[in-house]
């Protein structure tokens, strides 16, 4: 473990406590509803996270990941609805399927520099989209166009990944959210994170210094495409029925985009701060304006991006990192005395 | 067999001949240096060298490679690292970070990178600055990150592009030492700069590029008093006026 060693104590701790504290939570919170919110927290927090790869550490804007998503729902879905395999298995398939078109997409447009390559991928979103809602039937596969797919009730079965109560999802995407963040904790310590970073911020300077820039924009974008079809399948499941709308649309793009870009991006911490402060709004206003104002949450998110960008551009996770380093010092020092 | 061997070299941007029909040799183990005025085309030949241009003519071996047109990663790769006169920090990372990416040219491991990152950074002075950020460094300092970090990929062959513009005398002279002593370890080394004290002093041997062509070269005592360069600095008439 020397690669923790240069981690203070105190941040170990704090850690250990924020992990056991969520990991205990179903104990106390009972109530269905608090628990898919929370689960949803976990979710998009999981998606930015996996974003954050190459929307965060390779230094562009992807603005479609919804497709990622999507592919990752439908394909496992549809692997299962057809041939009854499951959706573990599904969920590699699809972060595969992902992962390849992510290769394909980025091999054009990585090179693009800001807005070009944002519109190019939002581009390739929508166009996905429309194409799942204009197919019926994909060879053996019943895609149903905008009709969406259903996912037959089974009861509890890990096997089926379904669960009659929400406290097995809470787990299932809790844990991948921490193993997303460990991924992302070595990724920033390894070379891929070093030539990512100097890559994305000064090419030409990383060129001259032996780096494939393209090469590693393309490793970043399959890693992070792959991940985020993973939250996909379980989107799917948690769900257990979607439309291309519901599980590809921009909106869900564009919200993972404002939780990176104001949780703070290519940090570990930034995209789980975001989902922590984002979605309950999302939420909130989704339950009690959702009718007469769909999209709101959106607009506020819009603006909130407006002031940290104003104030704070790297993202709300620098100020509090700040105070909770503060926070740490003052009692390590307590604890010297 | 020369190090470095440019041929016939010429770098047109549009309608401008930037780099002209320029010859070249890099022995192994010298430091070689360019001089010439503003605009003389001096950063574009380190360009067509280290592969961010691709020369519209000619033919550039290295160690007896053809590079000429190659990417700058494979010639990095090959040996060859330039730095940039404009200088380009990987600004939100501290000077150590900057320097271990460069490191890593030579191993996947980060613990070996940033070894490797810290005894460069001892060398060239820079050490006590590991943990600052680059966009903090006074632009003398980012200069001599961009030296660092092209100096931990470990090269055959060193570009340097006026590393040392900016510094004060007091300054030019501790670089001189450390410009020896990476040339002492076996790094060959071309050198552009403005500053003649330290082209002087370094240099086994000179070019001179004015309008993209070189109009001499040769022993950096001599090339100074050849009349062709004198005109090229100061015009004609200091050359008419003198004799
Ligand atoms: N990318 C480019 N596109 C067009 N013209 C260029 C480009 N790069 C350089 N030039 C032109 O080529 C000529 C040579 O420029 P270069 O930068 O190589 O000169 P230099 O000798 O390095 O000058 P200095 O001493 O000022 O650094 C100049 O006229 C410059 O304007
Ligand atoms: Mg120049």
């Amino acid at each position: 473990m020397k690669f923790l060693s240069n981690v203070q104590t105190t941040h170990k701790v704090f850690a250990a406590l924020v992990l056991a504290v969520l990991y205990a939570l179903p104990i106390f919170i009972t109530s269905p509803v608090m628990l898919q919110i929370f689960i949803l927290i976990f979710l998009y927090a999981y998606l930015t996270s996996s974003w954050n790869f190459v929307g965060g550490f390779a230094g562009v804007l992807p603005l479609g990941h919804s497709a990622f998503v999507g592919l990752g729902a439908y394909t496992s879905t549809l692997l299962y609805l057809t041939y009854n395999i499951s959706p573990w298995i599904g969920m590699i398939a699809g972060g595969i399927v992902a992962a390849a078109f992510g290769l394909l997409i980025g091999l054009p447009t990585l090179k693009l520099r800001g807005a070009y390559f944002a519109l190019a991928t939002i581009a390739f979103a929508e166009g996905l989209r429309v194409l799942v809602e204009n197919v019926e039937k994909l060879g053996p596969f019943e895609v149903r166009g905008p009709k969406g797919l259903l996912i037959n009730l089974v009861g509890n079965s890990f096997k089926d990944f379904q669960f009659l109560s929400k406290v097995p999802y809470y787990y299932i995407i809790l844990t991948m959210l921490v193993l997303v963040l460990i991924l992302t904790f070595f990724m920033m310590r390894s070379k891929v994170g070093y030539y990512l970073a100097a890559g994305g911020e000064e090419p030409e300077a990383a060129e001259a210094l032996g780096i494939k820039v393209s090469k590693y924009k393309l490793i970043a974008m399959a890693i992070s495409c792959f991940l985020t079809a993973l939250g996909g399948t379980f989107y799917a499941q948690l769900v257990l029925y979607f439309y291309p709308k519901s599980i590809m649309g921009l909106d869900m793009s564009y919200e993972i985009a404002f939780i990176a870009l104001i949780g703070g991006r290519s940090t570990i911490m930034g995209p789980v701060l975001g989902a922590f402060l984002l979605r309950p709004v999302g939420e909130l206003t989704r339950i009690y304006l959702g009718d007469t104002l769909p999209g709101l949450h959106l607009i506020i998110f819009g603006l909130v991006l407006i002031i940290v960008m104003r104030y704070q551009p790297r993202g709300l996770v620098e100020p509090v990192s700040r105070w909770l380093n503060i926070l740490f010092d003052r009692i390590e020092k307590r604890r010297r005395a | 067999m020369a190090l470095l061997e440019v041929k016939g070299v010429t770098k047109q941007f549009g309608g401008l001949t930037a780099v002209n029909s320029v010859d070249m040799e890099v022995q192994e183990g010298q430091i070689v240096g360019i001089i010439g005025p503003n605009g003389a085309g001096k950063t574009t030949l380190f360009s067509c060298i280290a592969g961010s241009h691709v020369p519209t003519k000619g033919s550039i071996k290295f160690n007896g490679t053809e590079i000429a047109g190659k990417k700058p990663y494979d010639i990095c790769k090959l040996g060859v690292t330039r730095t940039f006169q404009v200088v380009k920090p990987f600004a939100n990372k501290t000077v150590l970070y900057n320097t271990t990416v460069g490191a890593f040219a030579k191993t996947n491991r980060l613990d070996v990178a940033e070894e490797k990152a810290m005894e460069v950074l001892k060398l060239i002075d820079l050490y006590d600055k590991k943990d600052i950020l680059a966009k903090n460094l006074t632009l003398p300092e980012r200069k001599r990150l961009e030296l660092a970090r092209a100096l931990a990929t470990e090269p055959k062959l060193l570009l340097l592009d006026e590393v040392m513009a900016g510094l004060r005398p007091s300054e030019v002279a501790e670089m001189l030492p450390v410009i020896r002593k990476i040339n002492s370890v076996g790094v060959s080394i071309i050198i552009v700069e403005h500053i003649m004290q330290a082209i002087m002093n370094l240099s086994e041997k000179v070019y001179v590029i004015n309008f993209g062509k070189k109009i001499a070269e040769g022993d950096p005592h001599k090339v100074v008093a050849d009349e062709e360069v004198i005109k090229a600095y100061l015009g004609d008439e200091y050359v008419a006026n003198s004799h």
